[in-house]
């Protein structure tokens, strides 16, 4: 009888859990991220998701040329620092922020307007435990008039 | 009471629940990744790195209204009145999946009466949004004094900028936390035909915005992605009237000639210096006209 009830709350939790998560992801999103973009305007597409160590994202957009834009990648501390690749359509790689400090931000233009690939990395830490660490990571996206 | 044989029954639905719940999900996961043209080529790019996976998450952005009316206003496009969306209409709209559309194609709307500092307009159509937005159920956190803070701001175009980002981003957000990421994107589907609709009725012979036009190419292709990702029928229902309207865009020659990346190292900025060639025609804008025309009747009207 103990067992069936302790499987049942453990149940609950595991389909509670993630849902709740994933609220929780665009809320931090919302308070902690958003400030990040500032002076420039938000595009308005929410881009979030709870990531473990190890996982990659990616974020496809038109950039405008002569546009002035910023790409911040905001994260949960859990998963330390984030490794983020922007790409153009070739497969060039145009930006890496491990070579820039592991900024979390990258401010440019371009001259013509191009589709581009934002690609976020989560490193997985080899002194860490054992326990996969998992958190919110927001890809977000800004441009000044 | 047994107990025990109804802890059984109700593990039995938990673990049934737990099966449901996994399906349907309303982005590019994992267990959509077979659904991506170019998943081959996107793994390639991590298969030297030996800390990750296949990509988890996709995430599919077009640009917004704001930036389009933006870059309208740039290429010195006229304001034209008559070819938006009455304000009217928005009594019409009585169904979820048209109500979320023209809540976008408002929005697009008033980021382009903003942009020729057409302020009464702009209060307008503010309110319509409002309107919409509570028809949708979105709180009105941003909502409530944002009419009132218009009028405060009428002569700061600054402000009412803020006052319509953090209005559609407001709702982006919320819809989403609410998994209801379906109704987000068809906000997003209705702007972008709105707006692409009016570069098409105020082209006149502007090269720049054929330029533009055609460059709406990469974010059609996106905006297909991204309706792909979701199991909802009124998306469903748009997707094939956007592929037929790509058929054109395909045809549009964009050839890209990649430049050197250069950062200014006291402002950290950087500066892509790639160069591209669009070849479109007349004949193209034309179809393209007709096309967006007609996806935007079936919307508003």
């Amino acid at each position: 009888m103990k067992k069936v009830l302790y499987s049942l709350l453990f149940l609950s939790f595991m389909v509670g859990a993630p849902m709740q998560s994933q609220a929780q992801c665009k809320s931090f999103t919302k308070k902690t991220c958003l400030p990040h973009l500032e002076p420039y305007i938000y595009n308005g597409q929410l881009n979030s998701a709870v990531l473990s160590e190890g996982d990659v994202a990616e974020l496809l957009l038109t950039f405008y040329g002569g546009q002035d834009y910023r790409i911040n990648i905001c994260s949960h501390e859990t998963l330390g620092k984030i490794q983020f690749q922007v790409y153009d359509t070739d497969k060039n790689l145009l930006f890496d922020n491990t070579k820039n400090d592991l900024t979390n931000s990258w401010d440019f233009k371009s001259n013509s307007t191009q589709q581009l690939i934002v690609r976020v990395i989560v490193p997985k830490e080899k002194n860490r435990s054992e326990m996969v660490q998992s958190g919110c990571v927001s890809i977000l996206v800004g441009f000044k008039e | 009471m047994n107990w025990e044989k109804l802890s059984k029954y109700f593990l039995a639905l938990s673990v049934l629940f737990i099966g449901f719940s996994s399906c349907g999900n309303h982005s590019a996961d994992v267990d959509d990744i077979d659904d991506i043209d170019d998943f081959d080529e996107l793994t390639s790019l991590v298969e030297d790195t030996v800390h990750t996976k296949k990509v988890k998450k996709i995430f599919y952005n077009v640009p917004s209204p704001i930036e389009m009316a933006n870059l309208m206003q740039k290429a010195g496009v006229e304001y034209r009145k008559d070819i938006l969306n009455p304000i009217s209409n928005k009594d019409n709209y009585t169904l979820i999946a048209d109500i979320a559309l023209n809540l976008g194609v408002y929005g697009a709307d008033l980021s382009y009466t903003r942009m020729f500092d057409q302020i009464q307009q702009s209060v307008a159509y503010l309110s319509a949004i409002r309107t919409l937005s509570d028809a949708l159920g979105i709180p009105q956190e941003a909502g409530s004094s944002t009419i009132s803070k218009m009028e405060d701001n009428m002569d700061n175009r600054d402000s009412l900028l803020q006052i319509i980002t953090d209005t559609y981003s407001s709702a982006d957000i919320y819809l989403k936390e609410n998994d209801r990421g379906n109704t987000a994107t068809l906000i997003i589907v209705g702007g972008w035909v709105e707006a692409l609709y009016i570069a098409t009725q105020v082209s006149g012979d502007n090269k720049l915005i054929y330029e533009r036009i055609a460059e709406q190419k990469y974010a059609l292709n996106n905006l297909i992605e991204l309706i792909k990702t979701y199991n909802d029928e009124s998306l469903v229902e748009i997707l094939p009237k956007l592929e037929n309207l790509k058929d054109v865009f395909d045809g549009i020659e964009i050839t890209y000639t990649r430049g050197e990346v250069k950062t200014d190292k006291k402002t950290k900025s950087t500066i892509i210096e790639s160069k591209a060639e669009i070849n479109i025609s007349k004949e193209q804008i034309n179809t393209i006209t007709e096309k967006i025309e007609k996806i935007r009747k079936e919307i508003v009207n």
